[in-house]
Parts: C-alpha cells; sequence; structure tokens
C-alpha cells in the first residue's frame, strides 16, 4: 500500500467537506431505512390483512407503496449513487479501498437492489389487481431484498470502525463480519422499523377517505412495530461496547461535540419510544398528523445524531488503523516523514502567485494533502482559527506532535520542513497575508522540530493512551 | 495487445473488464431506453396533442419512463462498481477534476426522475398541453446534460496529460473537439435501441399486431413504419456522428480499434448494423414485424452493443498504464466473495424471473384479489 496517492482536492470555499458527505449520508441513511422499514411493515399489514383482522390494510397498503417508490425509489436510489460519488470527492482513497477490498460484497448487494426494485415496481404498478397472496409474495421479497442491501452495506461499514480480524489476515469474512456487525446490523433495523412505522402514521392522516376511526384502527396497527425501540438501550449499549477504548470514549464524555450528538440521538429515541409504548400502544392514544409528523422529525434528528457520532468516533481513522482520515496510511507516516508528503504530488497551487515565497506554496500544498479534508483556512473549522492563540513556537510543537495535541488528530506525516511552512502558512495569514514575507530556513528550528516528530512517533494519539492505560 | 480483446490481456484484467462490459450492456439497454425515450417524448410533444394521443408508442414511453430510469440507476451500480476495479484512479480523478459540474448530474437526476413521474399524473393530464411540452423538454434537456457529462468524464479519464493543467485553471469542464461527436454518437445509437425495445413492448402490450388504422397513424406513417424511421435515422446519426469522432481519436486508439484487439468486434458492430438496417428496412416496406424478424433484429443488436462497447473499451487500452492497473486487478482478484456473489446473482436472477411471470400470468388472467 502506497503511503499516499495524491488526487486532485475539490475547493468547497467555507464549508467542510467532512459537513457535506455527513448531511448527505444522514439523509440517504434515513431514506433507505424508510425503505427497509416500509417493506417490512408492509407484509405486516398484507398479512393482517389476510388473517382479517384489518379490512383497511390492503388499501393503505397500496398507498403507502406509492409513497415508498416515490421517496425511496427516486430519492433514495439516487442519494445513494450519489454517497458514491461524493465520496469520491472528499477522500478516493478511502472509497477505493473499501471498494477493492469489499467489490463482490458490494457486487452481491447490488444483485439485491435488482430484485428490490423489480419486486416493487411490480407491487406498485400492478398490485391492486393481485391476489392477496401475490401481494405477500412480492411484499416478502421486496422487504427481504432491501433488508439485504442493509444487511452488506452494515458490514463494511462497521468494518470501517471495528476492522476486526482483517487487520491481521485481510480476509474479507473477518472484516466483514467484524465485532460491530450485528449489533449495528440489528439497531439500524429497528430503527428501520421505527422510522417506517412513524412515516405510516404520518401517511394514515394525510391520505383522504379514511374516518377517524378508521384511521385510529390503522395508527394501532402500523404504530406496533416501534416496540421494538424497547431494545434499544440494550442493543446500544452492546454496539458501543464493541467500539475501540478511545472511540467510546469521545462519544461518552470524552469529546464534546461526540457526547453532545449521542445525547441527541439518545433524547430524541427516547422520547420517540416512551410516547410511542405510553401513549400509543398502551393508552391506544389516537396520533394527528402534526403529532406523526413532529415524531417523524424526532427520529430524523436521532437518525443525525447517531450517524454523526458512528462518523465522528473513527478519527483520526476513516478506516481504524489501517487508513488516516487524510487518507494517508498508517503504515506510511514513517516513509512520508523522510520523503515529504508533497514530494510526488503533480498538481500546483491554483492561486501560487498569491504566495510571496516557496515556503508558503510548500505550506499551502502540506494543507491540502493533509489538513483539507476536515478543516478549511479560513471558514469552518478553520486551521488558521484553531491555530490563532498559539505562540509560534507553541504552533510547531503542536502540529508536529498533532497526534499528542489532540488524540483524534492523525499524526504529522512529513518532514520537519513541511511542518514549518505551514507554521509559516498560518502565521502569514493571520498576518492579513501581506505581499511579503520573510523565509524561515533556521536550521536550529527545523532541528528542534525534527526532535519533536521524533518522540511523537509515527503512530496514532490512541496507542499512546492505550499504552497510558496498561501502565496504569 | 495484439490478440483478440480479450484475450491477449492480464488473466485478471480481462475477467474483471469481461464483468464490466457484461453489466454496462445490460446498464445501456435501460440508459438507451430513457435518453432516446426522452428525446423522442419531447419531440413528439412538438406535434401537438391530437397527434401525441395517436402515438401509442409516446404512450408507452409516458407509463414506463420512470420504472426505466429506476432500473437504468440501479443497473448502472455494477459497471460503476468494476470500472472503479479497473481504472479507479483515472475515474476519480475525473470525477474530482470537474468536481461540483460533475456532481450537478445528480440533482438533475433527481429532478428529471419526478419530471417523468409529474408526465403521467392526473394532475399534469388536466393541464394545457403547452405544460406537457415544457415538462418534457426540461425532463430531456436534463438527460442530455447527464449524457453529455458522462462523456466529459470519460474523455478526461483519458487524457491523463492534461490533468494538471485542467486543475490549476479550476475551469470544472473538460474541453475536447471528440466531446460532441462522441456524444452525438451514443445519443443517436440509443435510437435504434429505442425502436427494438418499443417493439417488444408492442408486442407484449399487444399493440403492435393491431392494424395500421387511420387512427394510428402519425405524419402519415403507421406504429412499425414510425419505429423503422426511428431506428433508421438513428443509425444515420450515429454513423455521422462516429465518422466525425473518428479524426480526434489518438493514433494508437485508431490502430488497436482495427488491429487483432478490436478489430474483429468491429466487425461484429458492421454485421450487427448491416442486419439491422436490413430487417428495419424490410419492416418499413412491408409495415409488419414478425416475431422472428425481431428476435433475430434483438440478436444482431445486443452483439452490437457488446461490439460497440468493446471498441469504447479498446480506446480506453490504449490510453492507460495496464502495468499498474493490472496488479491492483490481480490483488482484486485474490480477495474472497466471488462465489457468494455468483450464488445470489443466480438466486435473485431466478427471483426476478419469478416476479416477472406471476404477475403477468395473473395480470393477463385478470385474477383479482
Amino acid at each position: 500500500m502506497t503511503p499516499l496517492d495524491h488526487y486532485p482536492t475539490i475547493d468547497l470555499g467555507p464549508l467542510m467537506k467532512g459537513l457535506v458527505i455527513g448531511g448527505l449520508g444522514i439523509f440517504h441513511v434515513f431514506l433507505a431505512q424508510f425503505a427497509i422499514g416500509g417493506g417490512m411493515l408492509l407484509c405486516y399489514l398484507q398479512w393482517r390483512h389476510m388473517q382479517g383482522v384489518c379490512r383497511l390494510a390492503r388499501r393503505f397498503t397500496d398507498d403507502y407503496f406509492k409513497l415508498l417508490v416515490l421517496v425511496s425509489f427516486v430519492l433514495g436510489a439516487v442519494t445513494g449513487v450519489a454517497m458514491w460519488f461524493t465520496s469520491i470527492q472528499i477522500s478516493p482513497r478511502t472509497i477505493g479501498t473499501m471498494v477493492h477490498e469489499f467489490h463482490w460484497v458490494w457486487a452481491t448487494e447490488w444483485t439485491f437492489f435488482c430484485l428490490e426494485v423489480v419486486a416493487g415496481y411490480l407491487f406498485y404498478r400492478y398490485g391492486p389487481r393481485l391476489p392477496d397472496r401475490t401481494r405477500l409474495q412480492l411484499l416478502v421479497l421486496y422487504a427481504f431484498a432491501s433488508w439485504m442491501s442493509l444487511f452488506w452495506i452494515n458490514g463494511i461499514l462497521s468494518w470501517q470502525l471495528t476492522p476486526g480480524g482483517w487487520l491481521e489476515n485481510h480476509n474479507v469474512w473477518a472484516g466483514f463480519f467484524n465485532p460491530g456487525f450485528l449489533p449495528s446490523l440489528i439497531f439500524r433495523t429497528i430503527s428501520a422499523a421505527a422510522i417506517a412505522a412513524l412515516a405510516a402514521c404520518t401517511l394514515v392522516n394525510a391520505v383522504p377517505g379514511f374516518t377517524r376511526e378508521e384511521r385510529q384502527s390503522l395508527v394501532a396497527v402500523c404504530a406496533r412495530p416501534l416496540v421494538f425501540m424497547l431494545a434499544m438501550p440494550l442493543v446500544g449499549a452492546w454496539y458501543l461496547g464493541t467500539m475501540p477504548a478511545d472511540s467510546r470514549g469521545w462519544a461518552t464524555g470524552g469529546s464534546v461535540p461526540m457526547t453532545l450528538f449521542l445525547t441527541m440521538a439518545v433524547g430524541s429515541s427516547t422520547l420517540i419510544g416512551l410516547y410511542a409504548v405510553l401513549a400509543i400502544l398502551r393508552q391506544r392514544l389516537y396520533v394527528n398528523g402534526a403529532t406523526a409528523s413532529l415524531l417523524l422529525a424526532l427520529a430524523f434528528v436521532a437518525t443525525a445524531g447517531g450517524e454523526f457520532v458512528r462518523e465522528g468516533v473513527r478519527k483520526p481513522f476513516t478506516i481504524r488503523e489501517y487508513l488516516y482520515s487524510n487518507s494517508i496510511a498508517r503504515d506510511g507516516v514513517a516513509d512520508l516523514r523522510r520523503r515529504g508528503s508533497t514530494t510526488d504530488d503533480p498538481y500546483p497551487l491554483r492561486d501560487q502567485a498569491d504566495y510571496p515565497n516557496e515556503q508558503l506554496v510548500l505550506g499551502a500544498k502540506v494543507f491540502r494533502a493533509q489538513c483539507s479534508v476536515c478543516h478549511t483556512l479560513d471558514g469552518m473549522n478553520a486551521i488558521a482559527e484553531l491555530a490563532a492563540t498559539w505562540s509560534i513556537d507553541q504552533r510547531r510543537l503542536n502540529i508536529a506532535q498533532l497526534q499528542r495535541t489532540k488524540p483524534f488528530m492523525p499524526p504529522f506525516a512529513g518532514t520537519p520542513a513541511e511542518v514549518e511552512a505551514i507554521v509559516q502558512l498560518i502565521g502569514w495569514r493571520h498576518a492579513g497575508r501581506p505581499a511579503d514575507w520573510a523565509l524561515s530556513e533556521d536550521p536550529a528550528v527545523l532541528a528542534q522540530i525534527e526532535r519533536w516528530l521524533e518522540e511523537a512517533g509515527t503512530g496514532p494519539g490512541n496507542a499512546r493512551l492505550a499504552l497510558g492505560a496498561r501502565r496504569q | 495487445m495484439n490478440t483478440l480483446f480479450p484475450l491477449g490481456l492480464p488473466a485478471a484484467t480481462a475477467f474483471y473488464l469481461c464483468l464490466y462490459l457484461a453489466t454496462l450492456v445490460v446498464h445501456l439497454i435501460f440508459m438507451h431506453y430513457v435518453l432516446a425515450g426522452s428525446i423522442y417524448l419531447a419531440f413528439g410533444r412538438l406535434m401537438g396533442r391530437a397527434r401525441c394521443q395517436a402515438c401509442s408508442w409516446q404512450a408507452i414511453l409516458v407509463d414506463w419512463l420512470p420504472f426505466a430510469t429506476g432500473l437504468a440507476i440501479t443497473a448502472g451500480v455494477g459497471p460503476l462498481l468494476f470500472v472503479q476495479i479497473l481504472y479507479g484512479r483515472e475515474f476519480a480523478t475525473a470525477n474530482l477534476l470537474l468536481s461540483h459540474r460533475w456532481m450537478a448530474i445528480l440533482p438533475v437526476l433527481i429532478v428529471c426522475f419526478y419530471l417523468l413521474y409529474l408526465q403521467k399524473s392526473a394532475w399534469i393530464a388536466r393541464r394545457a398541453w403547452a405544460w406537457r411540452s415544457v415538462v418534457a423538454a426540461i425532463a430531456c434537456a436534463g438527460f442530455l446534460f447527464i449524457a453529455w457529462s458522462w462523456t466529459e468524464n470519460h474523455l478526461l479519464m483519458l487524457d491523463q496529460a492534461a490533468w494538471p493543467g485542467i486543475y490549476a485553471a479550476g475551469s470544472l469542464r473538460y474541453e475536447s473537439a471528440a466531446v460532441l461527436p462522441r456524444l452525438a454518437a451514443w445519443c443517436f445509437l440509443a435510437f435504434p435501441s429505442l425502436a427494438i425495445e418499443l417493439a417488444w413492448q408492442g408486442r407484449l402490450l399487444d399493440r403492435l399486431d393491431e392494424p395500421a388504422a387511420a387512427g394510428m397513424q402519425v405524419l402519415g406513417l403507421s406504429p412499425v413504419r414510425r419505429l423503422a424511421v426511428t431506428a433508421l435515422c438513428g443509425w444515420a446519426g450515429t454513423l455521422l456522428a462516429s465518422w466525425a469522432y473518428w479524426p480526434s481519436i489518438p493514433d494508437a486508439a485508431r490502430a488497436a480499434i482495427t488491429g487483432p484487439l478490436g478489430g474483429p468486434w468491429l466487425a461484429v458492430v458492421a454485421v450487427g448494423l448491416v442486419i439491422q438496417i436490413a430487417s428495419w428496412g424490410g419492416a418499413f416496406f412491408s409495415d409488419r414485424l414478425a416475431r422472428g424478424q425481431l428476435i433475430v433484429m434483438t440478436a444482431a443488436w445486443v452483439a452490437t452493443l457488446l461490439g460497440v462497447a468493446v471498441v469504447r473499451e479498446t480506446i480506453r487500452l490504449a490510453a492507460v498504464d495496464l502495468a499498474i492497473g493490472g496488479q491492483l486487478h490481480q490483488q482484486a482478484l485474490g480477495i474472497g466473495g466471488l462465489p457468494v456473489f455468483l450464488v445470489f446473482a443466480v438466486l435473485n436472477a431466478v427471483a426476478i424471473g419469478w416476479c416477472i411471470r406471476t404477475v403477468r400470468g395473473q395480470v393477463t388472467t385478470g385474477s383479482e384479489g
């Protein structure tokens, strides 16, 4: 594996790249879970209808399926492709590694997509004209195919945080059936069932032609899958337990944003669960459109919080212990410390003429190669802002020992000259980007940076945390 | 590369290329329907309400284009996966260089997709005819934009020398003399595909065997003749655009196309083309399209698509360095999971077949639940 592959980088201005893919990811996951849960719910409704205990279920199933097609088949499918393309835009090496290692898993998932689309569309188009038994068969195939797509992608996504035995043997199945696979799969299945139930409650109120009593009876049936939310705390704790200790630590107090987002997810899920169990299922209260929409919005918040945490706690890696967030291979840091991270970069800077000297050009290239995936220069999570109060020596030390400065940062993967170049870049921007800027080439400074780099080592900060824990 | 494709290539590369091409051809079948169908519909709308309503092909397109788009997107996932195994660096770089402009295909695709559903809605049916023309025109323009973007992306992948310069300029566009003729060639090629697909749909939906009554004629042409004209014009346009595209192809690639690597496949394209043109010509003059004739034509069409896909790949193979990629392909082939894919591919294909057969049987026998 090469230490670093050079790709052209995209410029999103003041936007953090992570926010773009995170935002799209949350949206896509919510739609996908709606589709998966929707399939399961419709099977249940059709079965209830065939049992003769819910006479409205057949009609509602057809209404619900129209929504499923319009939302999931269009937005869900295209945002799925969009996730792929956006991943390439943000981190081509991460998605490239995932595709390379799991291409047969992805290809298998694709065969289920095909079944899902065909079974779903046949039901959408001909469902009202088909006998009950065939309707149920089509729905079961549709639901099974959509759940299997979750099964396959869940293995790949959970592998990113807990690669398990794959790190030792690179066996695809050791990676796929990783420690986080099962709790994550169960948790997502429950989430999917809950989202679909809440969407159904919203739709019951939106579809014309039902009386109040009919709506109430449909809500009572559609809300039943919400009872599975009772298992969420247990499965959630199981999932947390499979996380690496440092990742779990950030989610449970070590990192304020991670903890806040986890609290948001847990709080929203708790509110939905309590309302569902106590009000809807126990007291059989009627849920009107506004309440159902509010609960669905809370489910979106819960999904957003959960996905943010899942993505965030992987730091400083995109593939745990293998590939850092900035697409530098863990095993490649030592090599880049010798050769430099920009030596082989074939792409010039777009604003090269704006820099007064070559050292600042180098600094900008280092920023592009190592920092720009998570930071901007002046926008969100701006590097200039974060280092604003640091003295110049503090900047040198903190950047040289990045993984010690913040344990969710990767180690600096470049030469002492590259550290000094980025330090000078930050200083130049703080000074208002003057037309003249002196070179900083003091050998004593570079020697000190080299000592700091050696002292920090080439491993991630969490290695030091783990070592400290063992000593205690 | 002096042997017939894919025989002279490293085994792993040849294996992934075959998978890529097989999935690409399936994608093309649906993509052609969507691209040519949306153009057919947009121009058809200009003929006015009466003629449109008399044209059963337009009715079929309005009805089926949303599903075909869903199939085209789903079928596109396969080649998208294998192209990243085969040319991961080139594909990712081209995406990144075109950046926002490239990513714009996604919102455009969503808008077009919803417009196709809008086209068949009762809501638009209640509106003035002009609205339907506008909706069809926007959807068509959107799909053409997507086609243009893919063409640019593909050509940029092949032009590695241009990458640093394009990045430095930050233009988000790839300007080349090859873009327009190549785009035109692919767009025109979609029409013969559309004609065959509509012919099958018409047969399966029992619209093709109806007599060419006056009511079914549009611009003096029966349904069969309209399909024949669509296919023949498509082929004429494809040949003309290919002729314009040829000079922009690098010498090495041209030698590969006409040499042992691509030459026999070019011959397959030529034979398939002759069979299709002769069959459509016969259908036009006899005003009839027999089932056997359609089967022969379909076989020739699939062979042509496969040949075109291989010739397209020959151009790419002449432009990329297989020494680097070959090692990655070999590594990829060593990764487990292929048997699982094959098992589920067969099982899901059977399940899909069962779904279609069961629903078709029950819908045509008219059984109600």
